[in-house]
């Protein structure tokens, strides 16, 4: 987008000047000076795309040419088919294949979990926003397991979270019978969604707090002085002044949870317990690396990749239509 | 924002497929030149294991002297999915380390069979089998893994029973399973299914005590019939170890490796499946249970007719890629990897069973005789001969089994479809 603007007002610009008279440029004298001047409007008029080449190139080499390369791969067969061209049957094996189905009605789950993910910074932010006491320690303390590896948040919370672990012992001491937070299929994904979210929301509590510095402080005092409350300050005074903020935490949000959970997802869980944790990330992991099956694995890539498309530009036109009502 | 969104998902998409690109980048390290021959392992890197590849080179060096050797020691968890990339560009290195199994016969398609090259080894050397497919040989065996059960004879004795003969059959060796729980509060079994490799070790270790010698050699052979009694009964022992409550708790989020290890070292189980070769074995064991304290049992009898045996296969072995440039040179070399001097090597400081059955070891205890003698009445593992889909497979549905939402009819009825469909 940014490219198809910018072309036709650089072309603009430039056939303007070759078009005047420019004081700098000499009269013309003979053939050979007016070839060369022509030599140079061509130029003048290549230079543009010269100009943005680099930007383009990079673009569909680095970034197009590879999609659709992966696009074309999931039409051939893995094995004894390597190289054939096989149709749609990696995509009907995907359907029926009830690992992916899981992994799709997680994805679902995760669609439903993201406003809970989304309002715990927004409403933190907030409370910073707002100064409670002790808030400049909070605002370090809630950005502090963004910095941390996947991997190192997985290996903690999975000492946190065994069986024997010391959650376990705390909700015992209290009469709570232990809890297979990695090990009993209902309880592990929403274990390491959680602890995902406990791992990544200082991100986009950095977000919300510089959307708050946008914020009308005026429109505050007005609420205040009419009398709200604060839910009624949140309700009708920064939400609406912060839409374009929580859009876009929303969308990060969920490519994160899409695309980042795969180091939690291999460190706690393995896709388990009975294959209740996989996700379509990992799926296409096991499938390309354990199971040899890298054409499967570029179907279940691109069905990702549509996914990330429809739901990133649902969201959008959700939020931009709830943005406009307001 | 829009546009984040979209570029967001195609770097994603991006990222997911190139990985293949960026995976064979290593460019030096794979296909060898006529001089040079390139070698792809994940275990050339450790320090246990620079003597073995020294001896390994020199022995080479011998029969090739103008023939350089480049070891690549690539991460083991990336190890396949690295090689499935350099196998997909047809580039990739000339020796290639492999596990015996569904990961060599996934991929012999890209391999050079070794049949003729390495007659004079056959008989130096077991665990061939794993190596093997459609009565062609890929890979020469270095190591041999295998499924002991091991014990902790320092619990047998403090609940008063005799380390020295441990149970023969099922139901002897669930009451001695109830005393040792009486008498010291640890549990029969440790057992880490997180990754559903616990069903695998279980299913081979316990397979000889169940099966009758016939259907034990038509499974490895690859007949298999999962609707026999005496494989649903395996299951159902599976499910018993749950239901008995013989396992360590959370079994189905305990690591296998290693924490399922560690529960046994630590002595609150008194018997865990391990392995033979590389990890979880006698050599890591003996660290807090002591050689003497180690004790290796067969498998307890089930039915009548069995004869329990060890399970065991070729563990890892080098193969020579289809795209090398002179096969015999790349052979020599991985004759080389598997000769005597080499393996005794590997034996001594990386605490394998290695596949070379000349090498004495009786100075790293009883459990380690114990087991290189069962070597000569072992059969291939049952888990081994199964399909990397239906292990997969496996390993959640016996995770259902221990938590109670399957039922065996339900196990075999879905192991017989992958079974028959890979």
């Amino acid at each position: 987008m940014t490219i198809g603007k910018s072309l036709p007002s650089v072309r603009s610009a430039s056939a303007g000047r070759a078009g005047g008279v420019p004081p700098s440029a000499p009269p013309p004298r003979d053939r050979a000076v007016s070839r060369r001047a022509a030599g140079g409007r061509r130029a003048e008029q290549l230079a543009p795309f010269v100009l943005v080449a680099p930007a383009v190139l990079i673009l569909v080499l680095l970034r197009l040419w590879p999609l659709l390369l992966g696009v074309n791969f999931s039409f051939t067969g893995d094995g004894d088919r390597d190289g054939a061209m096989v149709g749609f049957a990696n995509y009907v094996d995907l359907l029926h294949d009830p690992l992916f189905q899981q992994a799709l009605r997680n994805v679902g789950l995760l669609v439903l979990l993201l406003p809970v993910a989304v309002a715990i910074p927004g409403l933190l932010a907030t409370f910073i926003y707002l100064r409670v006491p002790g808030h400049r320690f909070y605002r370090s303390v809630y950005f502090f397991p963004a910095v941390l590896s996947p991997v190192i948040v997985g290996a903690i919370f999975n000492l946190l979270l065994s069986f024997d672990g010391p959650v376990n012992v705390v909700l015992s001491s209290v009469g709570i019978g232990p809890v297979d937070w990695l090990g009993d299929p209902d309880v592990a994904m929403f274990a390491v969604v959680g602890v995902h979210v406990w791992a990544t929301f200082g991100m986009a509590l950095v977000v919300f707090l510089a959307g708050f510095a946008t914020l009308d402080a005026a429109l505050l005092d007005a609420a205040r002085v009419d009398g709200a409350s604060l839910a009624q300050v949140i309700w009708h005074v920064i939400i609406p002044s912060l839409s374009r903020t929580i859009q876009f935490v929303f969308v990060t949000t969920m490519i994160g949870m899409l695309t980042s959970m795969f180091g939690l997802l291999y460190v706690m869980t393995s896709g388990g317990p009975e294959g209740s944790t996989y996700l379509p990330e990992y799926y296409i992991w096991i499938q390309q690396g354990q199971m040899n099956r890298p054409a499967l694995a570029s179907a279940a890539s691109t069905v990702l990749f549509v996914i990330m498309l429809v739901v990133g530009l649902l969201q959008l036109k959700l939020l931009r239509r709830a943005g406009r009502e307001d | 924002m829009k546009q984040r969104a979209v570029w967001s998902a195609v770097l994603v998409a991006g990222l997911a497929l190139t990985g293949c690109g960026s995976a064979t980048g290593s460019g030096s390290s794979s296909g060898g030149s006529d001089k040079k021959l390139v070698v792809w392992d994940w275990k050339s890197g450790e320090a246990s294991s620079a003597q073995y590849v020294e001896k390994a080179k020199a022995d080479f060096a011998k029969k090739h002297k103008d023939v350089e050797v480049e070891f690549v020691a690539q991460p083991f968890d990336q190890y396949y999915t690295l090689l499935g990339a350099a196998i997909q560009s047809g580039k990739g290195p000339d020796v290639i380390l492999f596990n015996g199994g569904g990961q060599i016969r996934d991929r012999v398609d890209s391999l050079q069979p070794l049949d003729e090259y390495v007659g004079e080894d056959r008989q130096r050397l077991a665990g061939w089998e794993a190596f093997a497919k459609g009565g062609k040989t890929y890979a020469a065996p270095v190591t041999l893994q295998g499924h002991p059960i091991y014990y902790n004879k320092a619990l047998y004795e403090k609940a008063g029973l005799d380390p020295a003969k441990p149970a023969t059959t099922w139901a002897e060796f669930i009451a001695n399973c109830g005393t040792i729980t009486k008498a010291t509060g640890a549990k029969c079994f440790a057992l880490g299914n997180k990754e559903g490799y616990g069903i695998q070790f279980f299913l081979s270790a316990m397979a000889s005590g169940v099966l009758t010698p016939q259907e034990y050699d038509n499974w490895i052979a690859g007949k298999r019939d999962w609707n026999s009694p005496n494989v649903k009964r395996l299951f159902e022992l599976w499910k018993e170890t749950g239901t008995a409550k013989l396992n360590n708790d959370g079994a189905n989020s305990t690591a296998m490796f290693n924490d399922a290890f560690a529960v046994f070292q630590s002595g609150k189980a008194a018997h865990i499946i391990g392995l033979m070769s590389d990890i979880g074995h006698w050599k890591d064991f003996n660290e807090f249970v002591t050689p003497e304290k180690l004790g290796v049992m067969t498998a307890p009898t089930v039915t009548s007719g069995a004869t329990p045996s060890l399970p065991y296969d070729g563990g890892i072995g080098y193969a020579v890629a289809k795209w090398t440039k002179d096969p015999k040179v790349a052979a020599d070399l991985v004759r080389s990897l598997t000769s005597t001097d080499a393996l005794k090597a590997f034996y001594a400081n990386a605490g394998a069973i290695t596949a070379d059955t000349t090498i004495d070891v009786s100075a790293s205890g009883p459990a380690v005789t114990t087991i290189v003698g069962a070597l000569k009445t072992g059969k291939p593992a049952p888990h081994v001969a199964l399909s990397s889909k239906s292990l997969d497979l496996m390993g959640r549905l016996s995770q259902q089994l221990l938590s109670g939402s399957t039922s065996v009819d339900e196990v075999v009825k879905q192991m017989a479809a992958s079974d028959t469909a890979g």
